[in-house]
């Protein structure tokens, strides 16, 4: 009985991921297909032979019917041979299994940071409860949500590497640096991230401090606090053992979408540091027009944000057996 | 709400009168411009429609209301309410909402201003230059001239070939030299204005600085401010009928319906939606009509998650039960019965979708894929600024400060009516 109880919902969550991804897939296809301009075009100049023309589009399957190329598009996807970049005239895969590492690490760290100083902050603010300290940090969180990582990020520039020479101001490691010194490669690296990351995090920041805050206010209204209280266990006890884990979660719920986005690419803070990540690979993509690409990223990013919620949800079911009930109705 | 308005009011007079003292003679200048033009209006219709043009009949409204408020306010002043809190977010939202109306009066040149760019360009903040000015065409007489001659006064353009921008001015009998860093330019005595046998010389005040096209950064970070909350007020209009009307439906009908709604919903929620915003605008082109269509699109899913939830639990209700029973068409349930009840909700949610709409257009401004370079942008003016962050930072600084002060502005507007309205909430 146990069991089928948890397997069904289970079943449930995951079909529903795979439509939403298949739905993401066709959309896609849509607009690719809709969109003005003729991506072969840039592959054929007016030199070529009307034969060799023939040839490259055969080569990019743009000569079929469009329904076939739904087909053989949706074909393609689910089994990962996503083509010939246009641009990089590699195979899509291996373009994308290039900068994968490198953005995977960059939100990781970024990730793990925002959470961490958002859980010790609240924790603080907690602590200081409605004193000054409190009330600073909750000003400063709000503020900090209000600036756009394109203004943070430039303004630290601006600070660290144009004033104060620090930081490096782009790219991910210095050119000359000796590869074969693992101690100094690694200085060079986390010079050269450091900045990235900070102005990646402190946008996720204030949203887990707010949850985090909100949800110790919360829990400690309850009951069950007010019990412990009474009952003489320590605050420092209740905090770790009662409140933190009773507020993880909806922050979890969050946390699994916020990864995913955050590996599908940081946008702004790549194009603003110039790091060879994911979010840069794909506007390239999308402003050069190379359509086997803008498909790749996009695909990678919908399977990694709907792969990182999914495993959220998986991980909330095992904590709280009470949600099996909710996914079920 | 009550106390609120009266201080707003007050500080909102204050603005006024720092406007009109500043800038009076434009404001008498647009007085007989109007006149003029109603003089040609009356004598000439066909030319004077012609002449009429959007920049001046925002400079006569602009006019309109800052004679008509505080008429307008006088008269209703028993019914304003008495002072009690005071605080930075009415402030801002004041001047906000006071730079939106009053842009044309606030600056005091077009924000695509530019002349003698090797001495205007990335100017510092609080800066001047010298100007001289040339000799204008003498006047011809007549009704139409008259009123271009105003015009030109009023309605500025983006150039004006009788300003020469200096460093430094030497005097000869016949003519004047002007150094333009490096550059020499010699000018006739008998073509430059003149006050007292001196070359008549004013001052151009750059105050918070000139980008590298010699632009003023304060003129366009006023008018950025206008076209930011006009692209945040059309799309959240987009996304709240599209939400709203979605929502109704699902919640309403339910069934089949609902589940294909709401699978819509999950595949725009679960999707970095920014790349399929630059993906549309890179295919699509980009425009002004553009970006605000793209971002109203794809902002109404969390109104529609409120609304549906909102209607599934009204439609237990007695009284709506009752109001379908008596056979109210589905336009007169939402709009009658559902709406007046959703509303707090929904006003909550679109003022933080707004405040959404302003970030992502700034961040696509800055990404190349805004509003095109006809319009001030923020993110394009911190785009163009990326380059010279070295040299100039003020080109990034102040209008980041902009973005931050709205959206900081509208978030705690946000707060602060869910609040209001809901004050167990937050309890």
């Amino acid at each position: 009985m146990k069991r089928s109880l948890s397997i069904l919902p289970l079943a449930k969550r995951i079909t529903t991921s795979a439509f939403v991804l298949f739905l993401t897939v066709s959309f896609l296809f849509v607009l690719v297909r809709i969109a003005p301009g003729d991506p072969s075009q840039k592959f054929i100049s007016p030199k070529l032979s009307p034969k060799l023309v023939e040839k490259v589009k055969t080569s990019f399957q743009l000569d079929k019917q469009i329904h076939v190329q739904y087909l053989s598009f949706v074909k393609n996807a689910a089994t990962g041979n996503l083509g010939v970049s246009y641009a990089f005239h590699r195979p899509v895969v291996e373009v994308i299994f290039d900068v994968l590492p490198f953005t995977i690490l960059f939100a990781v760290s970024a990730f793990a940071l925002q959470l961490i100083a958002g859980l010790l902050l609240a924790v603080f603010a907690f602590h200081h409860n409605q004193k000054i300290w409190d009330k600073l940090l909750s000003r400063g969180s709000m503020f900090l949500y209000a600036v756009p990582s394109f203004v943070s990020g430039l303004l630290f520039i601006y600070v660290f590497s144009v004033q104060l020479k620090i930081f490096p101001s782009s790219g991910i490691k210095t050119v000359g640096t000796l590869e074969s010194s693992f101690f100094l490669l690694l200085v060079d690296y986390t010079k050269h991230l450091f900045l990235p990351v900070l102005v990646l995090s402190l946008t996720g920041l204030p949203v887990y401090f707010k949850y985090f805050r909100e949800n110790f206010e919360e829990n400690q209204k309850k009951l069950f606090t007010l019990y412990l209280r009474a009952n003489g266990v320590s605050e420092r006890k209740i905090l770790l053992s009662h409140l933190i884990p009773n507020s993880l979660n909806s922050i979890i719920a969050y946390a699994g979408v916020d990864l995913g986005i955050l590996f599908s690419g940081a946008l702004i803070t790549e194009v603003i540091f110039s790091l060879p990540g994911m979010g840069r690979l794909t506007i390239n993509a999308i402003l050069g027009h190379d359509y086997p690409l803008i498909v790749g990223c996009t695909l990678t990013a919908g399977i990694l944000i709907i792969f990182t919620s999914l495993l959220a949800d998986l991980i909330r079911l095992n904590i709280d057996k009470r949600l099996i009930k909710g996914l079920l109705n | 709400m009550k106390g609120i308005r009266f201080s707003v009011f007050h500080f909102f007079f204050f603005l006024l009168l720092t406007t009109i003292a500043f800038r009076l003679p434009l404001l008498g200048n647009t007085a007989m411009l109007l006149a003029s033009y109603l003089g040609l209006l009356f004598s000439d219709y066909r030319t004077a429609l012609d002449q009429f043009s959007l920049n001046m009949a925002d400079y006569f409204c602009s006019l309109f209301l800052i004679i008509a408020i505080p008429v307008f306010l006088y008269f209703k002043r028993k019914k304003l309410p008495t002072l009690k809190t005071f605080s930075f977010l009415h402030y801002s939202v004041t001047v906000i909402f006071y730079i939106f109306l009053f842009a044309p009066v606030i600056t005091n040149d077009n924000f695509d201003f530019q002349k003698d760019i090797s001495v205007t360009r990335l100017l510092p903040p609080f800066s001047s230059i010298h100007a001289l000015h040339l000799k204008s065409d003498t006047k011809k007489p007549g009704r139409l001239n008259d009123f271009l001659s105003l015009k030109r006064n009023v309605v500025k353009n983006s150039f004006d070939d009788k300003i020469v921008f200096y460093d430094s001015l030497r005097q000869n009998k016949s003519n004047v030299v002007c150094f333009q860093n490096g550059l020499l330019i010699s000018l006739p005595l008998s073509s430059i204005d003149l006050l007292n046998g001196k070359p008549k010389i004013s001052m151009r005040h750059f105050v918070l600085g000139s980008d590298e096209f010699g632009r003023d950064i304060f003129n366009r970070i006023i008018y950025g401010t206008r076209i930011s909350l006009l692209i945040g007020f059309c799309a959240v209009i987009l996304s709240l009928i599209i939400g709203v009307v979605l929502g109704f439906l699902a919640g309403f009908s339910g069934g089949v319906t609902d589940v294909l709604l709401s699978r819509l919903t999950d595949l725009f929620l679960s999707f970095p939606i920014i790349f399929f915003i630059i993906l549309i605008l890179a295919f699509f082109g980009n425009s002004f009509i553009s970006v605000i269509v793209v971002l109203g699109f794809s902002g109404w899913m969390s109104l529609f998650r409120i609304v549906k939830g909102e209607i599934l639990s009204l439609k237990t209700k007695d009284y709506f039960i009752t109001a379908q029973q008596l056979g109210l068409s589905g336009t007169k349930l939402l709009l009658r019965e559902a709406l007046p009840v959703i509303a707090v909700p929904v006003i909550v949610n679109t003022v933080f979708q707004f405040g959404n709409v302003v970030l992502s257009e700034s961040a696509l401004s800055f990404l190349g894929l805004g509003i095109g370079n006809d319009f001030p942008s923020w993110g394009a003016m911190i785009n163009s600024g990326q380059e010279y962050l070295a040299q100039a930072w003020w080109m990034i600084f102040f209008p980041g400060f902009a973005i931050v002060l709205t959206l900081i502005t509208v978030n705690d507007l946000g707060r602060k009516l869910a609040h209001q309205f809901n004050p167990r909430m937050h309890a």
